[in-house]
């Protein structure tokens, strides 16, 4: 039998955690709160190490908060992060998405600045301030910046933030011990797509939608183990994922992934989502890194990253690069179906479609279809944002009846 | 030295493997292709500064592509490969070809039609009594931002 509108509208009948009200992924001024509570104080992902080789070489970033960076290793290799926007007049100061720069010269009126943030030239200065304004007046904005977790660029633009490993707490633990080999980026592409940034981490936070994946289906679902892969809460919002023993092969045109990673098990698959919208994705011989930058409420910017080890060989590495490509390239198999998805929902979510709910109630011990990682998710974007996301509005709605168990 | 009707040929070659794919006519593409046939996507990444292999199959590769890909979900908006012949260059029995490509999607609703990628064909056709297959086709892509991107090769 269907519902009627009442129907349609009433909540679900489940514990409030389990569900979230749909206009969470829609509202511009939700949207707008969630840059500011979510993204500003929280540690991001602007690039890896390997991006970053040579003294002066830069990589240039837009946070999701919006603050436009520049990461640059200095002169004495350092890391650091800047924001790409000049003192003066407030033009960018660097062009290109990456290069290599001893100074960095605004093209405009050509100050110019060196890697540690400093102004080292303002052209005519003393003609024009004589000693009113001079270059120590001129420094760059600089923001918190570290190296860690696998060799990846963490970012801060909130000076008073708690530290980096504060925010993560535990949720690398299942991974750190396959990250002490230096890493090295081998794939990068950014796929713009209609839809919440949210609704992407919830795809990489839950397994149940491996019924959209083919491969995922016959490699993983239908072989041994799956079902005892679980997902750990942790502190602010991350969760991670663990394994079991994927049968590559399964799949025609696959066949088990020999190159393997250092210290893992054959067919290893590890997961971890951070908040609030970052993901490593360790899949037996390629890792792949996952961070949104919301455009809009129905528009995010992801930047994908493909990894291998610096140490391959030629032929690993080309190998590591099939696996990634069978799957995850823009051309891949689950990607595309994932992207596909979330678009989706994007279409179905937008505002005035009158969807209202979206549920989060499968409890399966924290298994693989249990939807806990979204809950956990939720958890710690309502304490966040002060609003509870079955709720957003305060509107008081009754939290329903749990229907028996 | 290419004859006339030698370019002829390979033009015609190149048009008909876009026709074939557009229309997801893979045996038909297939039976364009020598037996040694391999396929790359590339792309180079000006912000991680490196030329990416996107996709890469011999023949066997590609023929096991094309027979998975009805059991996956994909986006079923057609697309259009327009091919334009720039150059085509004598080298011993095979000549090396480099074809502009534009590659547009319409939408299944409505029939909105969007730039999706350009990019060039670098083809190897080999040439053989009178015949021309393509032996070796690398796809070099300017475009990287493909949305939520696609199944069929391009
Ligand atoms: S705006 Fe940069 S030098 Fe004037
Ligand atoms: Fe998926």
């Amino acid at each position: 039998m269907s519902k009627n509108a009442a129907q349609w509208s009433a909540p679900p009948k489940f514990p409030a955690s389990h569900y979230v009200d749909s206009r969470i992924y829609t509202d511009q001024q939700i949207f707008d709160e969630e840059k500011e509570k979510l993204f500003r104080p929280a540690w991001i992902i602007a690039c890896h190490e390997s991006e970053l080789q040579a003294p002066y070489d830069y990589r240039l970033f837009t946070h999701p908060a919006g603050v436009p960076l520049i990461i640059v290793r200095g002169d004495d290799r350092k890391v650091r992060a800047f924001y790409n926007i000049c003192p003066h007049r407030g033009n960018t100061i660097l062009y290109d998405p990456a290069g290599n720069a001893k100074r960095m010269t605004c093209i405009f009126h050509q100050w110019a600045f060196d890697t540690r943030g400093s102004c080292v030239e303002i052209t005519r200065g003393e003609q024009g301030y004589q000693d009113r304004f001079c270059k120590e007046d001129a420094s760059m904005r600089e923001v918190r910046c570290e190296v860690a977790f696998g060799g990846f660029v963490w970012v801060n633009v909130t000076d008073d933030a708690p530290a980096l490993r504060e925010f993560i707490g535990g949720a690398m633990d299942i991974l750190e011990p396959y990250m002490e080999q230096p890493m090295e980026v081998f794939h990068f592409h950014k796929a713009l797509v209609r839809t919440n940034f949210k609704l992407w981490h919830d795809t990489n936070s839950e397994f149940y939608h491996d019924f959209l994946h083919y491969f995922n289906r016959i490699t993983g679902m239908m072989q041994p183990g799956y079902y005892e892969r679980r997902y750990t809460p942790f502190a602010n919002g991350h969760a991670s994922v663990g394994s079991m023993q994927i049968q590559y092969d399964k799949y025609d045109g696959s066949k088990e992934r020999a190159v393997g990673w250092p210290g893992m098990a054959r067919g290893g698959w590890y997961m971890v989502d951070l908040f609030p919208g970052m993901t490593y994705n360790l899949r037996t011989s390629v890792m792949r890194i996952d961070t949104s930058v919301p455009i809009s409420p129905n528009e995010v910017l992801i930047e994908f990253r493909g990894l291998g080890l610096k140490a391959d060989s030629a032929e690993e590495r080309a190998q590591r690069v099939f696996d990634h490509n069978m799957i995850w390239g823009p051309f891949g198999r689950n990607l595309h179906e994932d992207l596909l998805g979330v678009t989706g929902q994007g279409r179905a979510l937008r505002q005035g479609t009158d969807s209202r709910y979206l549920l989060h109630g499968r409890e399966e011990n924290n298994t693989i279809h249990d939807e806990v990682g979204m809950r956990h998710y939720y958890a710690e974007w309502s304490r966040r944002m002060g609003r509870a996301a079955y709720d957003p509005y305060r509107e008081g709605k009754a939290e329903p009846v749990r229907a028996a168990a | 030295m290419i004859k006339g009707e030698q370019r002829q040929a390979i033009e015609d070659l190149v048009y008909r493997s876009c026709l074939a794919l557009d229309a997801r006519d893979y045996k038909t593409f297939l039976s364009l292709c020598d037996a040694e046939f391999r396929y790359t996507v590339t792309t180079h990444s000006p912000e991680i500064r490196r030329d990416m292999v996107w996709l890469d199959h011999d023949r066997k590769g590609m023929e096991t592509l094309f027979a998975n890909l009805p059991k996956h979900n994909s986006d079923h908006s057609p697309i259009t490969r327009h091919a334009t012949v720039y150059t085509v260059d004598a080298a011993g029995d095979a000549a090396e070809v480099v074809s502009a490509i534009q590659v547009f999607r319409t939408q299944l609703d409505g029939g909105a039609t969007e730039l999706f990628a350009v990019g060039r064909l670098h083809d190897t056709v080999k040439l053989a009594d009178g015949a021309a297959r393509l032996a070796r086709r690398i796809v070099r892509l300017e475009t990287r931002q493909l949305g939520y991107g696609y199944h069929v090769p391009f």
